[in-house]
Parts: C-alpha cells; structure tokens; sequence
C-alpha cells in the first residue's frame, strides 16, 4: 500500500468512494441547479438534497448496517464529508444529525433511541439541533444552568438555549443540562443529555439573526418542557463526559479548513483564465500550500483518532489552525482577484460569494469553542499549564 | 524505526553535549560526530546502506534537532546520489558536499563559479555544473573557496572553475532538477527537526522563569504563543511528512514528490518565520546571546528556508501547478494531473 495514497485518503476504498461521491455532486449539481456555497454546512438546508444523498449511500456511513447505515469507517466519512464541502454542496439539513448526533447515540444511546433514530438519521430524514450554549454559559459551558427535574415517567425541564443552530426547522434537540445541583468543587459533575422533540409542551423558538438577517441561529425556552425517561441519552450526570469525549473529530474534520473553499477555488479558476505575474502565481502557491498542510494535518489526526489513539491536543491545533486560516483565506482572495476587473465573467459571482464569506467569517473562530480556549488546550498540552 | 530514532537522538545529544559552550560563527565540523555516524553506518543510509528516504529523514530530523555540525544531507542524499548516476569515484568514506553551479562550456571547457557550497574545507566536493545540454559532474580539489558562512555559522563557500570538458562526466538535464528536490527535501526535513529544537526549549524556558512571581507559561498570553507555535510546527511537519511518503513510495524523480516538496517547502518556509519569532520573544533577551543555545535552533532554521530554492521560489511553483489543473480542488486532495 502507498503511503502517500494513505496520507491523502485516497488509498483503496477511499479513493473509490471518493470518485463516486464526486460523480454523485457533479450529477446532483447538473440536474437540480444548486450553487455552490460558502459555509454550507451552517448555511445551506436543502431536506431534497439530504434525501437525496442518503438514498445514494452518503449519509450515516459510520452507523452500523443494523441500524439502517453503512458501518464503515471514520475516514470514509471523512472524504465523504471533505467532497461535500469542497464542492459547496447543501448539507445542513442532516449535518448535525449525522455528525454529532449519531456517533452520541452509538456510544452512548439505549437500544430503543438507536432503533428508532439511527435509521432516519442514515436516511437523511432526521434533522437535530444541538442545546448547549445559554446566555451565561458560553466559552464556559459548565456555566449551564438550564435544569432538569425528575417527576413522575420522566424529567421537567427548565432554562434557555442560545445559538441553536437548524432548531427552528429540526425535529430534535439534544440539550444539556443540570441534573444536580452545580458543585463548586466539581463543575463538571451533574449534567446529563435529552434528546428533546421540537413539538414537545413548553417549548419557544425565537430567532436569533445574523448581522444580514439571516436566520440560523435561535434562542430555546424550556418551561416546564416534560420528557420521558426514554429521552435521556446516556447516564444520569454523565453528561459532561459525554459532550466532550468525541469533540476530537469535529474539532479537526474538514468543516475547519473548507469553508470558504469554494471561494478560494472559484478565485483560483478565475485567474488560470488569463495572464498571472510571478508574485500573483506564488499568492496562489502560498493559499495552496495552507490549504494543502492543514489538511495533511488534519488527515493524520483523523487517522489517530480512527485508530483510538488520543490526538485531543492536535485536534484543537487544526481547529485553531484551520479556521484561522478560513478567515485569512477571505481577505487573501479578495487580495487576488481585485485586478480581474468588471469583464471577468467570474467578478459578479466572486462578489457574492465574498460577501457572504466576509458575514460568516467571524463566526469560523467561535462555533465548536472559541480559538482562544482551545489555545489554552494545546498549551495545556505541551505542558505549559 | 523507534531503534533507529532513539540511536540518532543518542549520537545527536552526545555530540551537542560535548561541544556545548565551544559553538561560535564560522562553526567547526563535527569530526567526533562523523566518526560514530560512520561506525554506526549511518552517513550513506541510502546511497550504499539500501535504506530508503524513510530511514534518511529520520537521521537528518534528529540530527538538526541537534545542530550537528556535519554535512549529512549533503553526503549521502546529494553527493553520493550525484555521483552515483553519473558514475563519478568519490571516497567511499567520508563527508562529502555538493558544489552547484550554472556553468558554460567554450573552447572545450566548462567555465562557471558556484555559490553556497556547505562545508567546503571539510568534504570532498562534487562539482554539479549545469548548461544548457546537460549536468556535468566531477570531483574539484585544490579549490580557491571564498569562505563566508549562513546565519548559524555552518561554513558556506563559494568558488570559480574553468575545468577541461573530458574531466566531468555527465548526466540528463532533469537530474539537476532532482538534486535541487533533493536538496529542498532534506532541508524541510532538518527545518522541522530545528523548530522542534526550539520548541521544546522555549516550553521549558517558560516553565522555569519566573516574572511576576510566577512562570511565565501561566500567563496566558505567553500559553497563546506557545499554542501558536505548535500549531505552525505541527503544519509543518504534516507537508513534511507527505513529500517523505512521497520519496519513500515513488523516488525523488516523480510528479508526486516535485508536488508534496513544493507544497512542503512552503509550509516549512512559511512556519520558519513566526515559530523562530515567538521561540526568541518567549526567551526573552538570553535568547539572543551567542552563550545560550536557542540560535543554534532558530538561525539553522532561518538559513535551511533559503537553500535550494526560496520559499517565494516554490510558492510561485506551486501556484502555477494550481493555475494549470483542471480543478484546484484536485490539486489539494493529491497530485495534480496537468491540463
């Protein structure tokens, strides 16, 4: 086997699924006319397009064959998910379902919520928000102060949610929250994880909108919100443990390096139409070379991961890494396509795909952790804390 | 491979040890360190051990971390390599370097004068002069050598010839196109192994200096630093690790490792400057002192950027590879194919 097939993912397997997954966007694209987009994994919810990427075996890769999924292997999500983004396809829909959700349930989900979630997962059908920020609980998530009680068959929940991304057009919600009283010597102790229905009592979704109106984002209320006891995902005060064991994959995947790569290659194709100076050309070679590097690193924390080996400390450097490098990428192309001037055939579509790249920008540093967090995670790494 | 790591780092750190406190602008070759890189068969691993690229960086990456003054790169990957595939007799033991050169042929000579020749008065020196119908290699001694040297003192000279045609033996063109690969390839290599160097002393420094009544790593300014500077490091040692699979997997004289050197020569390139900044700013003023060590890290790396082609040189190689496939994207997920 070559190695360097390997460090690029595309040895073996992965390089066939690579080229089936590119035949099914080209042909996708070709036949329903989507654009591809900035940052469309936040931005981009299309339930036609997660349907049909399910039906066509993208989605739930990692989910067992028994549970309605295709039981294979992180990387094989990986270049699923790295083609995807590249290409700007419309993921939202099923992306926090099939991200975070499903690996959650296999690791921590009763036999029950696996039988009856998993499958729609897998099928590009069950759309999941995520309840963990509060107004006062955010880089410090163990500020979380929303409550659950146990009563009779279940739990009551009390509290509210910020930033919750798709709620508003979601089914679920998996939200974290207090089940014992906060212990000043253990913050981390007493939380625990329910999968909430959206149309569950008590519930309030209000948008919370971008600097240009756009609506992802939402601000959750629970009052008096019942649960069963069968929502509870995973052990009763379990659930600090539970939010942060997996982050290492979503801390490192490709959505930290990727999301203005359609930008970026649009920039790209554009200048490969005309003349290119010398220090245009190394502009370019420099911008490659990032993109390339970060995703060799973040290849191999994946690959440690896939093979159970703690990489928690890199995956928080490609974090840092990648989406700083996301956000310099935007000014960067804008450097570099200023002389293409109005003739361009691309200048109109570089402009909006700039614009909304120079809105979501300062988003690519906070989701998932601020940057700043998890530099005090490397350092703490290294041994400097 | 761990054995393999664990003798270098051994042989390195016995070397760095003993020189410690002697080290000074120009530099002095490492004899004591050629010898047991010799008796230990470790100074020609791919020339004539039949060991591969794999083997080699390991040697150049734990050696740099030592600064070893010797011109290992040069002698087994470079010379011995060139002079090899042009069927040149060099002394089967010893350092050699490799003296590169553009060069004219007239009236049956090959006139020209070569620059940045690494350890000139300790190696046999191969002269690789390059014209326009092909690369002309000999052995050059008796050499009038300009000496000067890099930022970190290794001896860099730099000569002019005016040789008879029937002393050189000579080879296809695209073979110095190789040893320019090569050349960059193992600089990428020994540049991470001087970031790593410098990296692991500037965590301990901030651990042991106290300011303010306590270390400095528990400042969290300092800690950002400390995280920026593992992140560039671990970039580029990711690169680098890709253009080693790639000449492990494939040989130097293949699109996929002119590739992945490109791209790894930029990333190390482009991490030289902010690890080697913050590495002296976290060091405070000590860390600028001919007494300390922290330069035999910082200014190797420096220099190493600059040799066989600058970084700006391989950017702007890399950006015409992005400018001439079909698709950019395929560019990033592994070699391009040409349009």
């Amino acid at each position: 086997m070559s190695e360097f097939e390997a460090l690029c993912a595309n040895d073996g397997e992965l390089g066939e699924l690579r080229a089936s997954i590119r035949d099914f966007v080209t042909a996708d694209r070709a036949a329903y006319g989507w654009e591809p987009a900035v940052d469309s994994w936040l931005a981009k919810w299309d339930p036609a397009f997660s349907a049909r990427l399910a039906e066509a075996g993208f989605v739930g890769l990692t989910i067992p064959a028994e549970y309605g999924g295709h039981g294979l292997g992180h990387l094989h999500r990986y270049v699923v998910t790295e083609e995807l983004l590249a290409q700007g396809a419309p993921v939202a829909a099923h992306w926090i379902a099939d991200r975070q959700v499903a690996p959650g349930l296999l690791a921590y989900g009763s036999e029950e919520q696996r039988r009856r979630l998993l499958p729609r997962i897998a099928a590009g059908t069950l759309y999941s928000a995520i309840g963990m920020s509060e107004h006062g609980a955010g880089s410090d998530l163990a500020a979380v102060t929303t409550r659950a009680v146990a009563t009779e068959g279940g739990w009551l929940l009390n509290g509210t949610k910020v930033w919750t991304s798709g709620a508003h057009v979601a089914h679920q919600i998996v939200v974290l929250a207090r089940t014992s009283p906060l212990d000043p010597q253990h913050r981390h102790a007493g939380f625990s994880q329910f999968i909430v229905p959206t149309d569950a009592a008590g519930i309030t979704i209000s948008p919370i909108q971008l600097m240009n109106g756009e609506h992802h984002f939402n601000e959750v209320t629970f009052a008096d919100t019942f649960v069963t006891d069968g929502d509870l995902l995973g052990e009763v005060g379990d659930g600090w443990h539970q939010v942060t064991a997996e982050l290492g994959f979503e801390r490192s995947g490709p959505e930290r390096i990727l999301s203005t790569a359609t930008l970026v290659f649009a920039a790209v194709r554009a200048l490969a139409e005309q003349e290119v100076d010398e220090r245009t050309a190394a502009e370019v070679g420099d911008l490659m070379a990032r993109m390339i590097s970060l995703r060799q690193l973040s290849i191999s924390v994946a690959r440690d991961l896939a093979d159970g080996k703690d990489a928690a400390n890199r995956a928080a450097l490609v974090k840092d890494l990648g989406t700083r490098f996301e956000q310099e990428s935007v000014e960067l192309v804008a450097d570099l396509v200023d002389g293409l001037g109005a003739e361009s055939a691309h200048t109109r579509r570089l402009r909006d795909l700039l614009a909304i790249a120079r809105l979501h920008s300062p988003m690519f540093t906070l989701r998932g952790g601020t940057n700043e967090v998890l530099r005090g995670v490397v350092a703490k790494g290294m041994g400097a804390r | 491979m761990n054995e393999l790591t664990q003798l270098v780092d051994d042989i390195g750190r016995r070397s760095f040890d003993a020189r410690l406190g002697h080290r000074g602008v120009p530099d002095e070759f490492d004899a004591a360190l050629w010898r047991h890189l010799e008796e230990t068969g470790l100074t020609r691993l791919t020339s004539s051990q039949a060991a591969g690229p794999a083997e080699a960086a390991i040697v150049l990456s734990g050696l740099a971390r030592h600064a070893g003054a010797v011109p290992i790169a040069e002698t087994d990957l470079l010379a011995a390599w060139l002079a090899g595939a042009a069927a040149v007799d060099v002394p089967d033991r010893g350092p050699l370097t490799v003296a590169v050169a553009d060069a004219q042929t007239t009236d049956g000579r090959i006139v020209g004068a070569a620059a940045e020749v690494a350890w000139p008065h300790s190696a046999s020196v191969l002269l690789a002069a390059r014209t326009a119908d092909g690369l002309h290699v000999t052995v050059v001694d008796d050499l009038r050598v300009v000496d000067g040297h890099n930022l970190a003192g290794e001896p860099r000279g730099s000569f002019a010839f005016d040789l008879p045609v029937d002393r050189f033996a000579s080879v296809r063109l695209s073979a110095a196109d190789e040893l320019v690969r090569r050349g960059a390839w193992a600089r990428c290599v020994q540049t991470v192994g001087a970031l790593d160097a410098a990296a692991e002393l500037t965590v301990a420094h901030t651990r042991e200096r106290r300011q303010f009544g306590r270390p400095l790593s528990a400042f969290q300014a300092v800690q950002h630093s400390l995280a920026a500077m593992a992140g560039e490091i671990e970039r580029a040692r990711a690169a680098t690790a890709l253009a080693i699979a790639a000449a492990t997997d494939y040989g130097f004289d293949t699109v996929q490792t002119d590739y992945a050197v490109s791209v790894a020569k930029v990333a190390v390139g482009r991490a030289v400057e902010p690890v080697t900044t913050i590495a002296h700013q976290l060091h405070g003023a000590i860390g600028v002192t001919r007494e300390h060590r922290l330069w035999l890290a910082t200014m190797r790396a420096r220099s190493w950027v600059d040799d066989f082609g600058s970084t700006a040189h391989w950017a702007r190689r890399l950006g015409r590879m992005a400018l001439t496939t079909d698709e950019p994207w395929d560019l990033v997920v592994s070699c391009p194919t040409p349009r």
